[in-house]
């Protein structure tokens, strides 16, 4: 088992956990800063090579997410659209309870695949 | 119990954090159910961030001013900024994506398409580009702006509560 890591930046926080066929990103709090994307990006980029490099399924668990804004979503659905095109296998959790998460996640079917490679679990 | 709450902010990005609690409490107190606060506040954040991202705010006293409104049947958002030429490439992009979110009878439809195109940009670009978008889809709001003679922009959202 791999230490947890945990990335924060103002009121969000992601942590970052491995197991032997995983390794998942858990979002918690609020995404509310100008470039989200600063923060964001390099911690996908580098958890997705992780994956790749161990054969193993990357996880976006944002349940105890509270709040993003429109530039969070942004690097979210870019790195989504290259796994789309790619072999990365992902996972996007939500909480279809939360009507906010059910409203801007479950748009977020277009980057799936057939096979289940990138998927969406609300 | 008044029913507009007006807040004059810096144009500060810490700013919005606060103005989102004070709306939250705003709206709670009407009544109003959690999605239709939740979605509001979301609305008010992503009028406010475009406001302090684009407006033009040339004095050290100037502000973004922020109105809310609840009526019996809507409710009303408005955020209001200086304008100069510099904003003019911001204020064309702002009619035309009001423009052609209205073009779609379902903003859902409006909302997937531009998730699409924003999905293809490069990884560093840094324009998020899905604000008005998802205000229309996600708010379920009506959009528009004008500019007065003073040159301050308004921005207002109205949601239809029956």
């Amino acid at each position: 088992m791999v230490k947890p890591k945990v990335y924060s930046s103002n009121l969000l926080s992601i942590d970052v956990h491995e197991d032997e066929s995983t390794i998942t990103a858990e979002w918690k709090g609020k995404s509310i800063e100008r470039e989200p994307h600063k923060f964001i990006t390099p911690i996908l980029v580098r958890e997705i090579k992780k994956c790749s490099d161990r054969d193993k399924r990357l996880i976006l668990d944002f349940r105890r997410l509270e709040y993003m804004n429109s530039s969070t979503i942004t690097p979210i659905i870019k790195i989504l659209e290259r796994a789309k095109r790619g072999t990365t296998r992902i996972t996007v959790r939500y909480d279809q309870a939360q009507k906010w998460q059910e409203l801007i996640f479950s748009a977020l079917t277009i980057f799936t695949t057939k096979d289940d490679r990138v998927e969406l679990v609300g | 119990m008044a029913n507009s709450m007006k807040v004059a902010i810096k144009p500060d990005w810490d700013e919005i954090e606060t103005v989102r609690g004070q709306a939250s409490q705003f709206l709670e107190q009407r009544g109003l159910s959690t999605n239709v606060v939740k979605s509001m506040v979301m609305v008010l954040s992503e009028l406010v961030e475009n406001s302090i991202k684009y407006g033009s705010f040339p004095h050290p006293d100037s502000t973004v001013d922020i109105c809310l409104e609840v009526g019996p049947r809507i409710i009303t958002t408005e955020v209001s900024n200086a304008v100069d030429e510099a904003c003019l490439r911001h204020l064309q992009n702002l009619d035309r994506m009001i423009q052609w979110v209205r073009g779609y009878q379902d903003p859902f439809e409006a909302y997937v398409e531009r998730l699409e195109e924003v999905a293809k940009r490069p990884l560093h670009d840094e324009e998020s580009g899905l604000g008005i978008v998802r205000i229309a889809y996600e708010g379920k709001v009506l959009l528009d702006f004008f500019v007065n003679e003073d040159d301050l922009l308004t921005v207002s959202a109205v949601r239809n509560l029956t």
